[in-house]
């Protein structure tokens, strides 16, 4: 074998190695189309004649007031809670009582799951204005005390920290990350309107973890401890679409999926009603499958 | 002369066409901004009742909103401002394109030439480079910066932009632009708000998509709803900026930065520091009673947490889809149980290639005196004021106008001063007394 024969494999894999790369697979991404860019543009750019009827504002179409009402039952079984890994501050942390994992919360008895959000997606008309008192969001033993805090958009929030040792809240989505000192406590406007539940985190403890939801409509309910929810004087009249959620759902953003046909419930955890005035519609007991509810 | 035997002639031949194929003989095509595509695929759960393929599917949503984006803001090669944004289209013209002189001889394609190898063409943060950095560069597209005067969720100013461009970001692979002339910094600093708001009204349209359409709908081309719903909100918080400052307390008596962190002149007033850094400004839970960085230190940042969150939801949704038991499904069930396998595998392909390995974030080291938003007295001031947007790391000032803070506005300067004196402190409670070296820091 001549030294130019041997030579010939290696040089070429060597160029095949130098002509395509190390670089990470990276799969095909969707690119624009230029002449549809170009129409779009065009659109953009002229003056639009006549102002566009706010496609995102709901049309009054109603008068009065009803209400909403429900129970959620975990059809599957919830197992025991887990306990949480508590590694810092432990002279202070689950001291009190040991800490678990709150994220599914159903009732031994009842059956009833806890912490399910269920809120209007669009209104056009509110009954009462914007509560002047504060929410109180606290927290103690390393824990907080408000799985799922509901505020209206300007609505204050007291945060508090009832712990010996200091916290910080940090709210996603908002400007609020804040050093709560022990025993101390401040209060954060609720600013801006969230589309879903948001997490709210302590980094110095990160098993802590609950969730807010700022709406400007204050149209939410969080079922309690048996399960049962009810949201008062909603507008009457006008198609209101709800939105269902819960912290470990398996469906898209979040949003609980129940087998409801009747109710048209659809992959994205909503459901649309009509309420007639001074109707409390019930929907009785919504059995949550296990499958609806991930890990 | 000898003549070339055979097997030259064939290893010649196989070289030349490697490199052919390899290389091809077309113009090299124009630079493109790639898709969020970890946006994208979320934003394309599938849905059931879905008429088409999922991958058939959730490509045309995905090539609407590359469309749309381009309606918008253009190419890298031809960047478009709308009036909305605010943003001067020379400037951004200056900075876009590939790097070439103009008919002035003025250089043009300047974040190509300075930073699209870390940040990427798209302002990714996903530059050739990226994986090899640490801290990964800075991905632009959420609009979150960390280094800045204003508000905790407020945009820097434009000034605060060109300010870290003139001084690099210490402790990290972000250099200095200090030398080029300021017209080329100020051009680069209006790029960056561009391929940010580019970003974000990117993840809007598909956070729009997700949220509000059904699986046969298309997103909306109209003024009213690209330019009124989707940019403007994006463009008036960048254009409100300037106005979103913090505001900065008159530095208290018996602190004088002018002396080192160490003289005794200061001493009272680092005492003071020292007791709010074990005590209300709580700084000792993450950068430990000895300010090493060694308390609380396995938390992510945000860029980096979205990343872990979305990778656990595929991981563990791809093994039950694996142990789904498809025998008794009915036809829509298994063509459900196809459509979320396909994304969940698609999701996994899209994590490998568009996705940097997570990394935690430490807190820092306060003993090195490296600040990577400015070493200024007022940097400080601002880092412990309102926190730093996107890390962990929360304010000790308050949240916005009116709040109240665990540390009173001109007590912070107390804890800027201890937090000056930490690399020449004497290291008592370490167990020796001596001077910190280096070594010993780690």
């Amino acid at each position: 074998m001549t030294l130019s024969t041997r030579f010939a494999p290696l040089c070429v894999l060597g160029l095949a190695a130098a002509v395509s790369g190390c670089s990470r697979p990276r799969i095909e991404a969707p690119v624009a189309d230029a002449a549809a860019a170009i129409t779009i543009r065009e659109g953009l750019t002229t003056v639009a004649a006549g102002a566009g009827g706010g496609a995102g504002e709901a049309q009054v179409s109603g008068t009065g007031w009803g209400g909403l009402k429900g129970r959620f039952v975990f059809a599957g079984d919830p197992g025991q809670p887990k306990p949480l890994v508590v590694d810092k501050d432990t002279e202070v942390c689950g001291k009190m009582s040991k800490l678990f994992d709150q994220s599914l919360r159903v009732d031994t008895s009842s059956k009833g799951l806890a912490d399910v959000v269920v809120f209007v997606r669009k209104s056009s008309r509110v009954k009462n204005p914007v509560p002047t008192t504060p929410v109180v969001f606290d927290q103690r033993n390393c824990e907080f005390l408000t799985p799922v805090l509901v505020a209206r958009v300007g609505q204050p929030i007291d945060v508090r920290n009832s712990d010996t040792v200091g916290h910080n809240t940090n709210i996603d989505g908002t400007s609020f990350n804040q050093l709560i000192p022990a025993g101390q406590g401040t209060t954060y406007t609720a600013a801006g309107e969230m589309g879903m539940p948001r997490p709210a985190t302590c980094n110095i403890h990160p098993w802590m973890k609950a969730y807010m939801i700022f709406r400007k409509d204050g149209y939410v309910a969080v079922s309690s401890a048996d399960g049962s929810f009810e949201i008062p004087d909603l507008p009457a009249g006008e198609p209101l679409e709800f939105q269902v959620w819960h912290a470990r759902s398996t469906g898209s953003g979040g949003g609980l999926v129940l087998e409801q046909p009747e109710l048209k419930w659809n992959p994205k955890g909503r459901f649309t009603l009509t309420l007639q005035a001074d109707e409390i519609k019930d929907l009785g007991v919504l059995d949550v499958p296990a499958s609806a509810i991930g890990t | 002369m000898r003549q070339s035997s055979p097997s030259h002639r064939f290893v010649a031949a196989i070289i030349a066409i490697v490199t052919v194929a390899a290389v091809g003989c077309g113009k090299t095509p124009p630079a493109s901004f790639r898709l969020n595509m970890v946006q994208a695929t979320k934003a394309t759960v599938p849905e059931s009742g879905l008429e088409k393929p999922w991958a058939s599917w959730s490509r045309e949503r995905q090539q609407q909103v590359a469309t749309i984006l381009e309606a918008m803001f253009g190419t890298p090669d031809e960047p478009v401002a709308l009036p909305e944004t605010g943003l001067d289209l020379a400037k951004l013209q200056l900075a876009a394109g590939p790097v070439r002189s103009d008919i002035v001889g003025r250089k043009n394609g300047l974040y190509r030439e300075h930073c699209a190898h870390c940040h990427g063409i798209s302002g990714d943060g996903m530059g050739p480079t990226a994986a090899f950095l640490n801290p990964y560069p800075r991905d632009y597209r959420q609009g979150k910066f960390k280094f800045k005067s204003t508000w905790r969720d407020a945009k820097p100013t434009h000034d605060d932009l060109v300010r870290l461009l003139h001084e690099g970001v210490i402790g990290t692979s972000m250099p200095s632009f200090a030398l080029l002339p300021p017209a080329q910094v100020d051009a680069l600093a209006e790029y960056v708000k561009y391929l940010s708001m580019r970003g974000e009204a990117e993840i809007a349209l598909f956070t729009y998509a997700e949220q509000e359409l059904g699986a046969d709908e298309a997103l909306p081309t109209t003024k009213e709803f690209l330019v009124d719903e989707v940019l403007t909100p994006i463009a008036e918080k960048w254009q409100g900026a300037a106005d979103a400052r913090i505001p900065v307390a008159a530095i208290p008596a018996g602190v004088d930065f002018n002396l080192p962190g160490n003289d005794l002149a200061n001493r009272d007033s680092v005492a003071r520091g020292k007791a709010l850094f074990l005590g209300d400004g709580g700084c000792v839970k993450c950068h430990g009673v000895t300010a090493l960085g060694d308390g609380q230190a396995n938390d992510y940042d945000d860029w980096n947490k979205a990343i872990v969150a979305v990778s656990a939801e595929v991981a563990v949704g791809l093994l039950s889809s694996k142990e789904a038991a498809t025998g008794g499904m009915s036809s829509d069930a298994l063509a459900d149980h196809r459509a979320r396998s396909a994304w969940l595998d698609s999701f996994a392909h899209v994590l490998e290639g568009d996705a940097l390995r997570p990394r935690t974030i430490p807190p820092r080291n306060l003993r090195i005196g490296h600040y990577r938003g400015g070493r200024r007295p007022i940097d400080l001031y601002r880092r412990l004021y309102t926190g730093i947007n996107g890390a962990p790391m929360p304010g000790v000032g308050p949240s916005g106008p009116g709040g109240k803070g665990s540390v009173a506005d001109e007590e912070i300067w107390h804890l800027v001063n201890y937090i000056r004196s930490l690399p020449y402190e004497m290291d008592g409670e370490l167990g020796a007394d001596r001077p910190m070296v280096a070594k010993d820091r780690f």
